[in-house]
């Protein structure tokens, strides 16, 4: 029996997308059997995201309403062999689909894969009660800005009144420069106001707009920042202990020189 | 169609595609006509042949029992003679659909190709069915035969997809 982690946020382009892409890459990278499924009725992007689009044939609303079997929605990624993803409906919206029906779809893949990450769309409505709903754990992602923040305390309020499990919580485009000068929130001031378990944070990375265009999961990248960020948060999901990354001090040639001669 | 007829000189494909056409039945179904673009989300499903004056946009669906044609770019999916007649074509100014449908025929863009940016300067094109899979080539009616050599052969993601 696998688990189903939701990744939600509140606030729209906080990265939520980008994470699932992500972290389902890394789980599946550690030889995991993944499933990717994007409850983002109406505006689907994770197919996009993973570069699988052209290979849709059946999606969400066609298993939950019986047109197809499960395992002909299932689109297999095309370097991964162990990980799937299970897209949304492009043309209806967030009320084609119900709890009860969400609950089911994803007992059912619970059964087959030992990750099922469930990607949920903006906003407090029907999108985020259906996403949650079947789901074992969450992750909250959030971004170093006051909104974000905002938002993503909302949302813990809300997965606390549905009695889950507290979840965890992923920053997203840090930049550890404006952080130094303090221009931006850093990891302590956000934990301190949103009081829940970090599970990684990801630093501001050019590369993720590349990749995402690209249709291609940066994780799978072995020189980009954030992609080494979202392994990491794979590898704590898979429980081993992975020590948070200093951005500020170990990276850069001048920090590593200094460091090489002693001063740093 | 009958405004349209070939050539007499039309020895080429032209010719054997306008003969493809009007051979059937979908000719003689009502058509619909779309006079806008056709955006992500939207899905037009009509019993007959379907015309778009106008774009197909990616996550845009058009399904035809008949013919479709888009007198644009096609950068959707069009699902072309979907109640399963096999003489249905696609034909659009600009080929570039996500996926491609013609009867129980699925096939998909090639993976990794770049999206080419001056879309309207490419080739009208039309798709059908032949020996079994989908073939798409250049459109020219009454055109010369030598136009008609280098065909693109789509990925035939699965033969049959029921």
């Amino acid at each position: 029996m696998g688990e189903a982690i939701v990744i939600t946020s509140g606030k729209g382009g906080v990265g939520k997308t980008t994470s699932v892409a992500n972290i389902g890459a890394g789980l599946a990278g550690y030889g995991k059997k993944v499933v990717l499924v994007d409850t983002d009725i109406g505006l689907r992007n994770l197919d996009v995201v993973m570069g699988l689009e052209n290979r849709i044939v059946y999606d969400i609303l066609d298993v939950v309403e019986g047109r197809c079997r499960l395992r002909q929605a299932l689109i297999k990624d095309k370097r991964l062999e162990q990980l799937f993803l299970l897209p949304a409906n492009q043309t209806k919206d967030k009320t084609a689909i119900s709890r009860q029906q969400m609950v089911e779809l994803i007992q059912q893949l619970k059964e087959e894969f030992d990750y099922v990450l469930i990607d949920c769309p903006a906003g407090i409505e029907m999108g985020f009660k259906n996403a949650v709903a079947g789901a074992d754990k969450a992750i909250v992602v959030t971004t170093p800005e006051i909104a974000a923040v905002r938002d993503a305390d909302r949302i813990i309020g809300l997965l606390e009144a549905a009695e889950m499990e507290p979840p965890r919580l992923i920053i997203n485009r840090v930049r550890p420069d404006m952080v130094k000068r303090g221009d931006m929130m850093d990891v302590e001031d956000m934990l301190e106001i949103l009081a829940i378990d970090l599970l990684g944070v990801v630093p501001e990375d050019e590369f993720i707009v590349i990749s995402t265009n690209r249709g291609e999961p940066a994780v799978l990248d072995g020189h980009s920042r954030a992609g080494q960020a979202y392994r990491n948060i794979s590898r704590r999901l898979l429980g081993e202990e992975v020590p948070f990354l200093n951005w500020d001090s170990n990276n850069g040639f001048m920090a590593k020189l200094r460091r090489f001669l002693g001063l740093g | 169609m009958g405004v349209l007829k070939p050539e007499a000189k039309g020895r080429g494909r032209g010719k054997e595609i306008m003969e493809h056409l009007t051979r059937g039945s979908p000719l003689n179904r009502r058509t619909y006509l779309i006079c806008r673009t056709v955006r992500s989300g939207q899905r037009y499903k009509y019993p007959g042949n379907v015309v778009v004056v106008g774009d197909v946009h990616p996550g845009g669906e058009i399904i035809a029992s008949g013919h479709v044609i888009v007198m644009g770019n096609l950068m959707g999916m069009v699902h072309a003679g979907a109640e399963g007649d096999e003489r249905a074509v696609v034909i659009a100014f600009s080929f570039q659909p996500l996926q491609l449908r013609i009867a129980g025929y699925v096939s998909r863009s090639p993976d990794g190709e770049k999206r080419k940016k001056k879309l309207y300067f490419r080739e009208p094109e039309i798709a059908r069915v032949e020996n079994e899979e989908i073939i798409i080539e250049k459109y020219s009616l009454g055109g010369n035969k030598d136009g008609f050599k280098g065909s693109r052969r789509y990925q035939e993601e699965e033969e049959k997809n029921g």
